[in-house]
């Protein structure tokens, strides 16, 4: 990985918190292992991302349940969501997805799974790295809602004891493949 | 008095509750071990004090950064509202639910929503509302409140949990940790998506954005803030922040130090109205005030509005480990529970708690918004006892006793006398005579059944000093001694032993006998008069003493005099310069020793002394930054150190705490630290406070006469005197 510093930090860190990280070469890679990993209806928003990569297109021919319908008839417990993030910060492992859209947020929430799809260009060093990108995002009057995703749901409230898959999705695969974006501001 | 009485009663069921108080030591030792991983490579205290200056600056412009909020949350769509009270809140939200139709609620957490009894209030309007927090649900259905912060429940066990939700689902359930979490995520599922309202709380609000944030872990509140197509964000207006890079400061402190995670599995940045099933969701921000204007405008107590609510007060409290957040602290629990109760609920509801603190420090350590909680509790302590009086046998010993220097010296001398009836040669026989039990009964049980107590020195350390003979032919420094009480009526060889030490590395030592008690017990229990008072009278001897420096050999008259007399002086012409220039000089004996004689690598070839452990004191670890001083010092007198768990954990001492006012929850403390010092396997516990050697000497008297208790200058004396 010639152009990201960060790529084996952040590696390291997501993985520290439960997420699955692989690296991968390209979107049909990336088809093969949602087919492999996860079962059932699987929500794919439809993007700027999504559309150029034709990423809907992808895992269906891969045989991806690409649910096609309304998001919130998908059922209570849809499968998979898979989507695509604007950056992400090495130091916590975390990936960032501008959730404005409501179909990126109910495939990051109801699925009991999620897959997440990172170019090792947009991985910045730390969470105060990412203060430009966030102010920028935050800039003007128009409406916005912003995802940092950590790993997967967790909990600790029973006897403290930690617990995966409280009420967000109980996997969390990071899918790493490069030449997907070098834009933070694009999901 | 019923308030007392019922109190107290609380104190007793909870100590009789050994499995929770278990549960809370355990979470405390791994809280503090996953805490100090998540730092690790940065600096907290340059952090913290980062995140306290953004905070304060919040609080001096409060006013315009609450309008610039506003201003941008209108302008992305938001109905901001502003609550005086949590009535005002409740109503807003009750008048918003009729006017939908609205039925049912989906809330996540929302600490300033159990301030308003949200739930009830919306009951009685005929609205349900359903808690989706794994913890707060879990209390819900329990008819319960929260005992902790960050985890709701932490006072219950699987098997309750499993009964609850047995109950709720209409079936018998595995006490398996596992199956009750995914019986929460079916159940609650259908909440989100039948909800006509989700609820939601605020960690932050941007004022440059006009934006809200969530640091959550279990993904509810975003469920909560996306399904239902109304949001309402209920939260306290002291969570402003300025920009978005502030939030960001403030999610790098408040998972480490919440739960030692370096980030939660969700941080939500929602700004405005977002699209929602095809139309524009709607979103109102409940804004409440609910008593904080109050708070930022006292002066004494205003810091404590820097919170970010992690919850790391509670769980390294010994108090709160004792007995758990449901005795100690109301809505808020530990030691920012007190505070807040003050001012949200009314020092009445307060005044128990406010004395519950054992004033180690231990949160004031910890606190991500470096807030001197165990300073405002003690402010606050001050007004309760304005207030309510500090109790008869409190207002004896100090207004009429400790005040008269004469009178207080003649009457301990006079106990020493008396007590001759009840005092027994301690088992070790070496040492001196010590009260195995009371002739009272009814005292027994508080004082002498789990502890000896010390008995007064035949001749106090006053008397005791004209005789001692020094000889330095041409000293280095001349220092006034502090001896303190402690050392001056109980162990006045503590004070004997630190002239030897001081002789033999060329230092004079003088002894002002005008000194009197610190005033740090009657300051403690609130009673500035007097504490003001003695503040003078120590001023004036060690000022017309004019020496180099002040040596204490307890971090508590250390602390008295480097701090306590400072502020209290500040504001009386004549005595605040003199305060000031002695707080200058003074300092503890180890410190003294090591930072300014360099005693280490001047005694440097002592060996063979064998093995102590080492006790740190709160106030000298915490009061006064000293640890390493004396390890390094007992090292080179030729002492190996084995370390104790939690070697920094208080004893239970706490001055009147542990005789006066929480002789039990002491008892559980200080057993605590028996056992971490019986299981290192040592003959000899050092430490550096006459207040500690009055607890542990007298527990370990009971557990293990065998284990000696000695100030680490006792130990560097007769290691000089080997040499």
């Amino acid at each position: 990985m010639p152009n990201n510093t960060h790529l084996s930090r952040f590696m390291e860190m997501a993985r520290r918190v439960g997420a699955e990280v692989t690296q991968l070469e390209n979107l049909q890679d990336a088809a093969k292992y949602v087919v492999t990993n996860s079962s059932g209806t699987t929500l794919v928003p439809r993007t700027a991302l999504s559309e150029k990569h034709d990423l809907r297109t992808v895992l269906a021919d891969a045989g991806v349940d690409v649910y096609d319908g309304d998001f919130r008839k998908a059922g209570h417990f849809p499968g998979a969501g898979v989507t695509f993030c604007n950056f992400a910060m090495a130091d916590t492992g975390t990936v960032v997805l501008e959730s404005t859209a409501e179909d990126v947020r109910l495939s990051t929430t109801l699925p009991e799974k999620h897959f997440v799809l990172v170019d090792p260009e947009i991985i910045l060093e730390d969470n105060l790295a990412a203060a430009v990108p966030m102010t920028k995002i935050h800039t003007g009057n128009e409406p916005k809602f912003v995802a940092y995703v950590t790993g997967p749901s967790r909990t600790a409230d029973i006897e403290r004891v930690l617990t995966i898959g409280c009420h967000g999705p109980r996997e969390l695969h990071i899918l790493v493949i490069e030449g997907l974006s070098s834009d933070l501001y694009e999901i | 008095m019923a308030t007392d009485q019922s109190y107290k009663k609380s104190i007793e069921t909870a100590i009789n509750n050994p499995k929770l108080s278990k549960a809370l030591h355990l979470f405390g030792d791994a809280y503090l071990i996953a805490r100090e991983n998540a730092y690790s490579g940065l600096n907290f205290d340059a952090m913290r004090q980062e995140l306290a200056a953004i905070k304060d600056d919040v609080r001096i412009r409060r006013k315009e950064l609450l309008a610039e909020f506003i201003k941008n949350a209108e302008a992305a769509g938001s109905i901001v509202f502003v609550a005086k009270d949590v009535k005002e809140a409740n109503d807003y939200v009750i008048k918003l639910a009729e006017k939908k139709g609205a039925k049912l609620i989906a809330k996540s957490k929302s600490m300033v929503s159990e301030e308003a009894h949200f739930n009830k209030a919306m009951e009685k309007a005929g609205i349900r509302a359903s808690e989706t927090d794994l913890g707060e649900w879990i209390v819900q259905l329990a008819g319960q409140r929260p005992s902790h912060m960050v985890m709701p429940a932490i006072h219950m066990f699987k098997e309750e949990v499993a009964e609850l939700f047995g109950k709720e689902v209409g079936k018998t359930l595995n006490p398996e940790i596992k199956t009750l979490v995914d019986v929460a995520r079916e159940r609650l599922r259908q909440e989100y998506f039948n909800a006509d309202i989700g609820l939601t709380g605020a960690n932050f609000l941007i004022a440059n954005t006009g934006g809200i944030g969530l640091v959550t872990n279990e993904g509810n509140a975003r469920l909560c803030a996306t399904l239902p197509d109304t949001h309402v964000v209920f939260a306290a207006i002291h969570k402003l922040l300025p920009t978005v890079e502030d939030a960001i400061k403030l999610t790098r402190l408040l998972p480490r130090n919440a739960t030692g995670q370096l980030l939660t599995s969700y941080v939500t940045w929602i700004k405005g109205t977002v699209p929602c099933d095809g139309k524009t969701k709607e979103q109102h921000i409940v804004l409440i005030d609910g008593g904080r204007e109050a708070l930022y405008e006292s002066k004494a107590c205003q810091d404590a509005l820097r919170c970010i609510q992690c919850g790391a007060c509670a769980n390294v409290c010994p108090v709160y480990q004792t007995v758990g957040g449901h005795v100690f602290g109301s809505i808020y629990i530990s030691a920012i529970g007190i505070i807040l109760t003050a001012f949200y609920e009314g020092l009445d509801k307060a005044k128990e708690l406010t004395r519950a603190c054992i004033g180690c420090r231990s949160c004031t350590a910890v606190c991500p918004s470096n807030i001197d909680l165990e300073e405002i509790i003690l402010h606050l302590r001050t007004q309760v006892t304005s207030e309510y009086g500090m109790g008869v046998i409190k207002n004896v010993a100090f207004k009429a006793v400790m005040k008269n220097r004469g009178l207080f010296h003649s009457m301990v001398k006079a106990a020493s006398k008396l007590q001759r009836p009840v005092t027994h040669p301690s088992r070790t026989g070496d040492e001196k005579r010590v009260i195995r039990h009371l002739p009272m009964h009814f005292m027994d049980r508080d004082f002498t059944q789990w502890r000896d107590l010390p008995s007064v020195a035949e001749t106090s350390f006053r008397d005791q000093f004209p005789n001692i003979r020094q000889s330095v032919s041409d000293p280095k420094y001349t220092v006034g001694f502090f001896v303190g009480c402690g050392a001056d009526f109980v162990y006045p060889e503590v004070g004997t032993s630190l002239i030897k030490v001081l002789n033999a590395l060329n230092v004079d030592v003088v002894f002002p006998q005008k000194q009197n008690c610190c005033g740090i017990p009657a300051l403690y229990s609130g009673d500035t008069e007097t504490g003001v008072y003695l503040a003078k009278q120590n001023v004036e001897a060690f000022t017309e003493a004019k020496v180099d420096y002040i040596i204490s050999i307890c971090p508590t008259c250390t602390m008295a005099i480097k701090r306590d007399f400072v502020e209290r002086l500040a504001d009386h012409p004549g005595w605040s310069a003199k305060a000031l220039a002695l707080s200058d000089k003074t300092m503890d004996a180890s410190a003294f020793l090591e930072n300014v004689l360099g005693a280490s690598e001047k005694l440097g070839n002592l060996s063979g002394n064998g093995s102590v452990t080492y006790h740190d004191s709160c106030h000298l670890k915490r009061g006064n930054n000293v640890f390493k001083e004396p390890r390094a010092l007992l090292g080179a007198s030729g002492y190996e150190i084995s370390e104790m768990k939690n070697s920094d954990r208080c004893c239970g001492f706490g001055g009147t705490y542990s005789f006066l006012s929480h002789p039990q929850i002491s008892k559980q403390i200080t057993h605590d630290k028996v056992e971490a010092i019986q299981n290192v396997n040592v003959k000899t516990v050092a430490m550096d406070c006459p207040g500690c050697m009055i607890m542990l000497k007298g527990a370990m008297g009971k557990a293990n006469p065998n284990i000696r208790c000695a100030h680490t200058v006792e130990l560097m004396a007769e290691a000089l005197d080997k040499k």
